[in-house]
């Protein structure tokens, strides 16, 4: 074999073997059983930073928010002590998109969750089977940003009780 | 041996050519053409491609459905170029609307799509999509994304009523009035609201 043959089929199979594995990587899908406990977050506005930074679209401050989102069909998220999202797909065996009460009840709560988790091409997803614990909403950001957006709370909302 | 290093020639083209073919996969420009606007959200780019809708519970866990869940399950978009499963956050109307009343016509179908990618790369390993303009593969023109807001209407005839849609939503109405505005209980928005208004 010339050298020029060898060297470019040392050349062909790296970059070959390389991409495989690339790909493969994108593409695999892990799973894993979980227990994981975090807040329950609406993933549009707190990752397009739309109502703004992250610390204000949690918690009480943006519940009213999440709950639209929620309602409205954007993916619900479980927001991890480490930061990570956790993309909600079943929530104890229906679509996260049922149009039941289910993931409208928790909204912005701490909860403890057990499932499957799921990691392909950088998103974590989660089939919740079930909620063992529910603390509640914890985060009393409403104290700092108001609601957020400020029209998630009525004007005028005494005289209207 | 003359054979062999044809052969050897051959076989290098062969994999060179597909190395090149992936590399331009994965460094495919995506802006090209795309109309979306950014609306100068958190690390917005144009994106327009060519992918499958696909069920995302499907495509991730193997739970799969005829039809993709019939709009009980989020929709995802595996693209063309890379392979790469994409999660759908939004649709094209700015009405807290999720994207799956577009999606969902084209369950298992090639279609090609406009629209911005959104989110912090480095802080969540990657973006995720709005969806602003789809059509089947091949059409000639894009429609808007932007169907959820009907669907809505058609699923809840008697929340009719001035304003949008979000305001006289049942489910949101339910929680509202079970927890409050901010989910403390109602003691809760009568304090923010004397300290506030």
């Amino acid at each position: 074999m010339k050298p020029y043959s060898k060297i470019l089929s040392f050349a062909a199979a790296g970059i070959f073997t390389c991409f495989a594995n690339v790909s493969l990587a994108f593409s695999a899908t892990q799973a894993k059983p979980i227990e994981i406990k975090g807040e329950i977050i609406d993933t549009w506005c707190y990752l397009s930073g739309v109502m703004g930074g992250e610390d204000a679209v949690v918690g009480s401050a943006h519940h009213t928010c999440a709950l639209w989102c929620a309602a409205g069909g954007i993916p619900v998220g479980v927001l991890d002590e480490d930061g990570q999202i956790y993309m909600v797909l079943k929530l104890k065996g229906e679509g996260s998109l049922a149009k039941t009460d289910n993931i409208m009840e928790i909204q912005s709560d701490v909860i403890t969750a057990k499932g499957m988790h799921y990691v392909r091409d950088g998103v974590n997803y989660l089939v919740v089977e079930d909620v063992i614990a529910n603390e509640g909403i914890t985060n009393l950001n409403h104290l700092d940003y108001g609601s957020v957006p400020p029209n998630s709370f009525p004007e005028n909302f005494l005289s209207k009780q | 041996m003359k054979i062999f290093q044809n052969r050897a020639f051959k076989t290098s083209s062969v994999l060179l050519a597909v190395a090149f073919s992936a590399t331009t996969a994965l460094a495919e420009d995506f802006t090209k053409g795309s109309k979306a606007k950014d609306f100068g959200l958190n690390e917005a780019v144009q994106s327009t491609f060519s992918a499958k809708v696909v069920d995302l519970l499907c495509e991730v866990a193997g739970d799969c459905t005829d039809n993709c869940g019939a709009g009980n399950r989020q929709l995802g978009l595996v693209r063309d170029a890379d392979n790469k499963l994409i999660a759908v956050l939004k649709n094209g109307q700015f009405s807290f609307n999720g994207a799956v009343e577009d999606l969902l016509p084209y369950c298992n179908q090639k279609v090609e799509v406009d629209g911005i990618m959104v989110g912090d790369p480095e802080e969540h390993n990657t973006q995720f999509y709005m969806v602003q303009f789809i059509k089947a593969e091949g059409a000639a023109e894009f429609n808007k994304a932007n169907k959820w807001t009907k669907a809505w209407a058609a699923r809840n005839p008697d929340a009719k009523g001035k304003g949008p849609w979000f305001r006289r939503d049942p489910r949101v109405i339910k929680q509202i009035e079970a927890n409050g505005y901010f989910g403390l209980g109602k003691d809760a928005d009568i304090a923010y609201a004397k300290e506030n208004q």
